[in-house]
């Protein structure tokens, strides 16, 4: 980028200022490195479902790790809880908490805090949420449908889990005695702890070699830097002014009687304006039943995800609670999207946040159409698995999430099979998954016709069976555009929804809602099909060439060819 | 005279080292890349330099050979038209990855290749279970299927990878055998035989990467080595991505060790140097003109790790990024920043002062080139600071334009922060010194080592320039600076052993593992192993075979690897793998979980052939005056001084030098700062240490 004239000031020298940016993010990485090679779930050892980061003595975000997008706007809620719970620090502090009506964003995502100090100076904290897979409640894996946050599981406000380094035994026992597994869920505590044992030490080592005064400033300034290159990047962008609605396919509680999910609107509409944004969710539905209700900041973590997708794709601004001081986040208390205590929210983390990310696309559509995708698969399509292992008697846990289409963009197809917006962790090997848990995968295939359609394809879905082998399993789905299709943009078309459903030994299927506990019995087949993605740009446009290679590996039936291209292979 | 040879080619130049066996003499020639046919360049480098230090090819005694072919395939997407056979249901398994995209936020951002399009995987009907047991036998007709497909489309090789073939390989060698006796000219990879090692995607993806590319080494070196044995050279070897070389047959059986075969070898070259001084700690540090590369040397050993992608966008610092294909092959472990002379510098929007990743590269090159660059880089930094001869570069060849260097950095950096321009190129040499001092402090301090106990070995065309304020941040005492730093990678290729690394799956709880099973597993690979080195022609008493192990807490996912007894396997044999991981894994993440269960991964083993140590040599002082004269220099310590300008070439044995002072040769410049102190040797390195109170 040009710089030709003055350049914004900053307090510290330039170079200095550098120097421990960077060896702040380097901070954030190294916690998550040594998270991601101790943890004992799939999920996060493996799957890298959490986010590690630094903070001020304030709670707010100073780095944020290569981590997920979904804990962008939340986590420094999480820190600001702990500094209101408590009144003072000591080295070797950690405190944990889940609450997401104190700072948390769904139960299963646990923090671990712990105060960085340099002499007697608290210099800030080093932060590490991840999802556990089982916080307790009836169903394993924490995802049933229920109708308030107490049946969601184990609620841990925020306590002090380590005084000085000396274990809390009480506190210890409240949590393992409420949680299924308990020794594989202690083998993460304790690599969440390593993990900001790491943190807090590189923090107090930059103090030692740099002055707490200096690196307390720069902490502060890393902030504003955000705050100015966001406005930078914004300005360069037209103004103006778009709006979207979309349904989400019910909360997981049926009607008495009913043998459908009831669906319910959300509602958006975004403003640009100079240096500023505002993303105004006025005219969504109130708060629903089943745990399909977001807190604010989970609601915000989908709204900045992809503000940077459109405003820093190049990643030039490092993620911190700076980035967001000029994006204004509205919605109507005790709505979907700022959901009031008691609500259940469960599924709401990752499926209302990824909602909205894709709803701010299509919003600013009208007025930036080269900066926005069209819709990608729009869920973290999670299933869960529990009960015994019949090889060895032992209780288990298991939790997956599998990827569709990632949108296509104003230039370039979708993605297929690939995470999106606000999610990003990976998939289990098979061969892994079996050894761990009684199942056999049947097939994990890319979905064919599963791509919107449109000069620019969106990306396929995948499509996988489970056989639960042995035992009986009490299994869980999220899935979300089960009935709301993955849209498409400039005359693109939408992708495929999911499709979930469980093939019993008498051979009938039956088709499943989109959210909610089911029994899986022994040897039944659990079949899912995740949505793809929208297509951007009218079908017809597309070249040719592209369609019959489509068409010849698979991506596209001849049929859908003919239909939507109209073309014959 | 026996002479080793060894040849390496870069992006602009192919290097070729040779080292006299006898004195340790060390020659080196530099010959343009010849990317469209590298091997009419390799040989013409040979001749080159065989001529120029007037070698027979009879006196050649091993000839080594680092090639980026097999990368450049992957990266051009050049590579064989491939088929992929899989277990039904699990063709997609290559594209399907392990689901997670690379860059968080880039809209525009590209899927990873996939080595095989998806019209050329095809299934077989099979299935193991988890166990290994037969779930749903083999339809051997399915490889009919198979071998039609490969004869219409004119296909050149083929990966076959089944789910569980690391368990029970039987019907991989069903389809292997089949499709060996029906395609004689195809090669057939198994991932059994390449990788029988858990987790699909990544035993899939090294397969496919050696379908891809084996038929293109294979021809590679086929018309190389007819060529050197044409001219009367030994027999060749190529070096491997984990630092050793092996022959051409080997390597072709399996062609992903062929990839990275460069970078390895200044490590290697580290190592040696360690060897000779006896100093068997150290930390080697590369910097050229885009990159500057670390790696860690623990008790003489190189460190390697099994976590690599190939042709994405690299390891760069600690995470494999999903943009390549992975490859479970030993690597040596590098941390990777892209800082090098020719990175840019520039001031962002927010105010901050940054420096890469964009590179001046080559070509327009640094703006005191005068080749056409406008943007200030290092370099252009480094001359400003007195650190480069503000006359003229590589003996006068290479003018100098230092007041252009001076404008370009007061208009892009001083002006716009509102500073001078001495104390903006200052600024950027601590930004590119702290981006580096990340790479040595990842392979060191974050995997559990105190790198003050370590030494810093430093070369590339770069690398002596910056190495002693890099010691001074990470509290290292020693730099050492070898004879030829801008061609030191090249003697590495002749500095090393024969190596082949071997690696099987036996996935059990340690505490309950049958002690025949793991002695019959590591028997097996020792049998593969002397076969391969007696077939190479290694006398029996340079034979070691290292056994190892990857292992880790049951509940875990990465393992981490630990030597194992050699001899019959015993009880002892495990608790010794048990103590030893317990300790590496307190070291390298902060704690151990003593009395958890530990799982068996992986056996391995390290088959190498010893060559006879190697010992370098540069010779003494040359007829020209050590001292040349003194400029200004400036230093964080002290600011602008006045600073002594020495000629390598002109300093001898046990000359002691007191920074501050520059010390020119001809491929790169030594800076001594303030409070170092430079003793040399008489094998021409140049040791500097940092003086009390330093």
């Amino acid at each position: 980028m040009a710089n030709d004239g003055g350049a914004p000031r900053l307090k510290t020298d330039a170079a200095t200022f550098e120097v421990v940016k960077n060896s702040l993010y380097a901070a954030a990485e190294e916690m998550k490195v040594v998270l991601a090679k101790t943890a004992y779930s799939p999920i996060l050892k493996v799957a890298g479902d959490y986010s590690c980061g630094v903070f001020d003595v304030a709670g707010e975000m100073v780095a944020q790790g290569p981590d997920l997008p979904i804990h962008l706007g939340s986590m420094p809620d999480a820190v600001k809880a702990v500094i209101s719970a408590w009144d003072s620090f000591t080295p070797g502090d950690v405190f944990i908490h889940n609450d997401p009506y104190f700072g948390g964003s769904h139960l299963p995502d646990v923090n671990v805090i712990s105060p960085a100090f340099h002499g007697d100076t608290l210099l800030g904290f080093a932060c590490v949420r991840a999802h556990w897979p089982d916080v307790g409640s009836a169903t394993p894996g924490s995802y049933g449908a229920v109708t308030e946050i107490f049946g969601e599981g184990l609620r841990l406000p925020p306590v002090r889990l380590y005084a000085a380094g000396v274990l809390n035994r009480d506190v210890d026992a409240i949590i393992f005695s409420n949680v299924r597994t308990p020794e594989e869920r202690r083998g993460d505590l304790n690599a969440q702890v390593a993990a900001n044992r790491r943190g807090s030490q590189r923090l107090s080592d930059l103090a030692e070699k740099y002055g707490a005064d200096t690196l307390l400033r720069i902490m502060a300034e890393v902030m504003d830097y955000s705050d100015t290159m966001l406005r930078a990047l914004l300005r360069d962008l037209p103004d103006g002014e778009g709006s979207f609605e979309d349904f989400c396919d019910g909360d997981g509680i049926l009607e008495p009687g009913a043998d459908t999910d009831e669906t319910f609107t959300v509602r958006m509409k975004v403003i640009k304006k100079g240096d500023t944004l505002t993303v105004d969710f006025a005219g969504s539905d109130p708060q629903v039943a089943g745990p399909m209700n977001a807190p604010l900041s989970v609601t915000a973590s989908g709204v900045f995800t992809s503000v940077k997708m459109i405003v820093d794709p190049t990643s030039m601004i490092p993620p911190n609670s700076g980035c967001w001081r000029s994006v204004t986040v509205l919605a109507p208390k005790g709505s979907v999207v700022n959901a009031t205590f008691p609500a259940p929210v469960v599924y709401a983390n990752h499926e209302m946040s990824h909602r909205v990310a894709d709803m701010l696309f299509g919003a600013m559509a009208g007025f930036m159409p080269d900066r926005v995708m069209a819709c990608s698969q729009g869920t973290s399509a999670v299933l869960t698995l529990g009960g015994v292992d019949y090889r060895n008697g032992d209780r288990y846990v298991s939790y997956e999430t599998i990827k569709g289409g990632f949108g296509a963009r104003p230039t370039k197809d979708g993605i297929n099979c690939v995470a999106s917006g606000i999610s990003n962790t990976m998939n289990t090997p098979i061969e892994v998954l079996e050894m761990s848990f009684p199942v056999r995968v049947e097939y994990y295939e890319i979905t064919t016709d599963s791509g919107g359609a449109g000069e620019f394809r969106g990306g396929c879905g995948a499509r996988r069976a489970w056989r639960v082998l042995g035992n009986a399993s009490q299994a869980s789905i999220c899935c979300e555009r089960t009935k709301s299709a993955p849209f498409g943009l400039a005359g693109g078309k939408a992708g495929a929804t999911a499709r979930i459903a469980i093939e019993t030994l008498d051979g009938k299927t039956r088709e499943l809602n989109s959210k909610g506990g089911f029994p899986a019995p022994a040897d039944s087949r659990i079949l899912l099909e995740v949505p793809g993605s929208g297509g951007y740009g009218p079908p017809d446009a597309r070249d040719k060439a592209k369609v019959a290679q489509d068409v010849k590996d698979g991506y596209v039936s001849a049929e859908a060819a003919k239909r939507d291209y109209g073309v014959d292979v | 005279m026996s002479w080793r040879v060894g040849v390496d080619i870069g992006g602009t130049f192919t290097d070729v080292a040779l080292v006299n066996e006898a004195d340790g003499q060390i020659g080196i020639a530099k010959v343009p890349t010849t990317p469209r046919d590298f091997g009419q360049g390799v040989v013409q480098a040979l001749e080159i330099a065989l001529q120029e230090h007037g070698v027979a090819a009879n006196d050649v005694t091993l000839l080594s050979h680092a090639t980026t072919i097999v990368t450049n395939a992957i990266l051009e997407g050049k590579g064989a038209r491939s088929v992929l056979v899989s277990t039904r249901g699990f063709r997609d398994v290559l594209e399907l990855r392990r689901s997670a995209r690379a860059d968080l936020y880039d809209l525009f951002q590209d899927p990873p290749g996939v080595l095989v399009p998806r019209h050329c995987r095809l299934e077989v009907t099979e299935r193991l279970d988890a166990a290994g047991a037969v779930v749903t036998p083999l339809a051997e007709s399915d490889i009919d299927a198979v071998i039609d497909f490969v004869r219409e489309n004119d296909i050149e090789a083929v990966a076959v990878s089944l789910l569980y073939s690391f368990l029970n390989d039987e019907h991989e060698r069903i389809v292997g055998d089949k499709l060996r006796a029906a395609l004689p000219d195809i090669p057939v990879f198994l991932s059994s035989e390449v990788l029988p090692e858990i987790r699909e995607f990544e035993r899939t993806s090294t397969t496919a990467v050696c379908a891809y590319v084996g038929p293109i080494l294979e021809s590679y070196l086929r018309r190389l080595e007819e060529a050197t044995s044409g001219m009367g050279l030994p027999s060749l070897y190529v070096m491997g991505s984990s630092g050793g070389v092996f022959d051409v047959a080997e390597g072709l059986k399996m062609p992903a060790m062929a990839i990275e075969s460069g970078p390895a070898a200044g490590v290697i070259a580290a190592a040696l140097i360690g060897r000779q001084l006896d100093k068997p700690n150290l930390i080697s540090f590369d910097m050229g003109g885009t990159t500057a590369k670390a790696s860690l040397i623990k008790d003489g050993g190189v460190e390697t790790t099994s976590e690599y992608e190939v042709g994405g966008d690299g390891n760069v610092n600690r995470w494999v990024h999903g943009t390549g294909h992975p490859i479970r092959v030993p690597v040596i472990d590098l941390a990777e920043v892209s800082a090098g002379g020719g990175s840019i510098a520039w001031v962002d929007p927010g105010g901050s002062m940054r420096v890469g990743p964009r590179s001046a590269g080559a070509e327009p090159g640094p703006v005191c080139y005068g080749k056409g660059g406008t943007e200030p880089t290092v370099t252009d930094c480094n001359l400003i600071l007195g650190y480069l001869d503000p006359e003229a570069l590589l003996a006068g060849r290479l003018a100098i334009q230092a007041e252009a260097a001076r404008e370009a950095i007061g208009k892009h950096l001083a002006d716009p922060l509102g500073i001078d321009v001495e104390a903006a190129a200052a600024g950027v040499l601590s930004v590119v010194n702290n981006a580096m001092a990340e790479a040595l402090r990842i392979v060191s301090v974050e995997r559990g080592h105190d790198a003050r106990a370590f030494s810093l070995v430093a070369f590339g065309g770069a690398g002596p320039m910056h190495a002693a304020e890099l010691a001074t941040a990470l509290g290292i005492r020693e730099v050492i600076v070898p004879p030829i730093p801008g061609g030191f990678s090249a003697l590495g290729l002749v500095a090393t052993d024969l190596k082949r690394d071997y690696v099987k799956t036996l996935y059990a709880a340690l505490a309950d593992v049958d002690l025949e099973e793991v002695g019959a597993v590591y028997d097996a690979m020792e049998v593969s192993a002397r076969e391969m080195l007696r077939a190479a022609e290694v006398p029996e008493s340079q034979w070691v075979l290292e056994r190892g192990a990857d292992v880790r807490y049951s509940r875990q996912a990465y393992e981490l690897t630990v030597p194992a007894m050699s001899g019959p396997v015993t009880p002892e044999t495990l608790s010794d793998l048990a103590a030893q991981f317990h300790e590496k894994h307190r070291m390298t993440y902060g704690h151990a979980n003593p009395d958890e269960a530990i799982q068996l991964v992986n056996l391995r083993l390290t088959a190498i052939g010893k060559l006879e140590g190697l010992e370098l040599r540069q010779s003494g002082a040359g007829d020209v005056a050590a001292k040349k004269g003194s400029r200004q220099v400036w230093f964080q310590k002290t600011g602008r001084v006045d600073c002594a300008i020495y000629h390598r070439d002109g300093i001898g044995a046990d000359d002691e030098i007191v920074g501050p002072a520059v010390i020119e040769a001809l491929d790169a410049t030594i800076v001594v700062p303030p409070a170092w102190r430079v003793q040399t040797n008489n094998s021409g390195h140049i040791i500097m240490e940092a003086q009390d109170g330093e």
